[in-house]
């Protein structure tokens, strides 16, 4: 009885916080926060660089469905300790067409962000 | 036995203190605080997140430019309404100001609205007598602005019996003050459409 009761704890203590692996921390997944599901978006690429001592974002954003799609996204800025270093920004409306590829593009509010997260969320 | 009632009291103790009602919240059963930073989609004339677009935009390019080395002086002015529409412009170029300040690649000259009252704290401190005269700042040495940023909003309304469709466009450059040259200029589009 006992037993039964600890493990059955034990179990709610861990679907709590069940989740999927974790992406390869520096790949492009890994900088995709997504509010829900995803589906039929595919985030590809990305391109960052240092520009004028602002990192610049470049994210390609795919439709796999033939119909369009209107999602809301946007960046969050992080430093060096992973925490953000810019106030949030505000949600960006952005709509793909059928099949359509789009480039997001995005420069950093302050120098010293060195890292990013896209926040995106399907209505 | 004892061991599942203690166990059965601790997960409902846990579940009640999770509900409790000692929320720090006095009246209000309709209103709420909302995001911010959220799409607002109330109606199609200017909204806050146009405001939101057009200064983060407008800003971040600016800044990653690269023109603005040495964290020059800049005199901001309004920004020019030609919408069919009441806007609060001023609030464009505060938005503008605020950010292109927290990035650190900018000063800013006292400009239009605010000139007025640095002249009279300026002369009041030097004519008046009344202060210590270590203490008073001293005429002569405001700093001039290096470069102005002038911008302007203006829009295209389109109806039919079913769609009302507004565009936005916002154009901003910055002006070299000494030779009159546009040395930077960037423009945001944006299009809200309602249909009925």
């Amino acid at each position: 009885m006992r037993i039964k009761i600890l493990s059955l704890m034990a179990l709610a203590l861990l679907v709590g916080c069940a989740t999927t692996p974790a992406p390869a921390p520096g790949s492009a997944a890994s900088k995709v926060a997504s509010l829900g599901s995803l589906k039929h978006t595919e985030i590809g690429p990305m391109r960052v660089a240092r520009e004028n001592g602002f990192l610049t974002v470049k994210a390609a954003l795919s439709n796999t469905s033939s119909s369009n799609q209107t999602l809301y996204y946007r960046f969050a800025w992080l430093g060096n300790d992973g925490f953000p270093v810019a106030d949030e920004e505000s949600w960006k409306s952005l709509t793909l067409y059928g099949a359509q590829t789009s480039y997001l593009t995005a420069i950093a509010p302050v120098p010293k962000a060195t890292d990013f997260r896209i926040e995106v969320k399907t209505p | 036995m004892p061991f599942a009632r203690f166990s059965l009291v601790a997960v409902i103790a846990l579940l009640v203190g999770g509900c409790a009602s000692n929320s720090p919240v006095l009246g209000g059963k309709n209103i709420s605080y909302g995001d911010t930073k959220a799409v607002e989609l109330v109606t199609n004339e200017f909204g806050s997140t146009d405001l939101q677009m057009i200064a983060e935009t407008m800003t971040r390019s600016l800044a990653q430019s690269g023109i603005l080395q040495g964290r020059p002086v800049v005199q901001v002015y309004d920004v020019k309404n030609k919408t069919s529409e009441y806007i609060d412009t001023r609030e464009i170029t505060t938005s503008i100001k605020t950010q292109l300040m927290k990035s650190g690649t900018a000063r800013f000259a006292s400009d239009n609205t605010d000139l007025q009252s640095q002249v009279d704290q300026l002369k009041l401190q030097n004519q008046s007598g009344l202060y210590k005269k270590s203490t008073v700042s001293k005429t002569g040495n405001m700093v001039a602005a290096k470069y102005r940023l002038e911008g302007s909003i203006s829009s295209i309304v389109k109806r039919s019996s079913d769609v009302k469709d507004v565009f936005y466009k916002f154009s901003l450059q910055l002006i070299d003050v000494e030779s009159g040259l546009a040395e930077w200029m960037d423009e945001k589009e944006i299009r809200k459409t309602t249909e009925r």
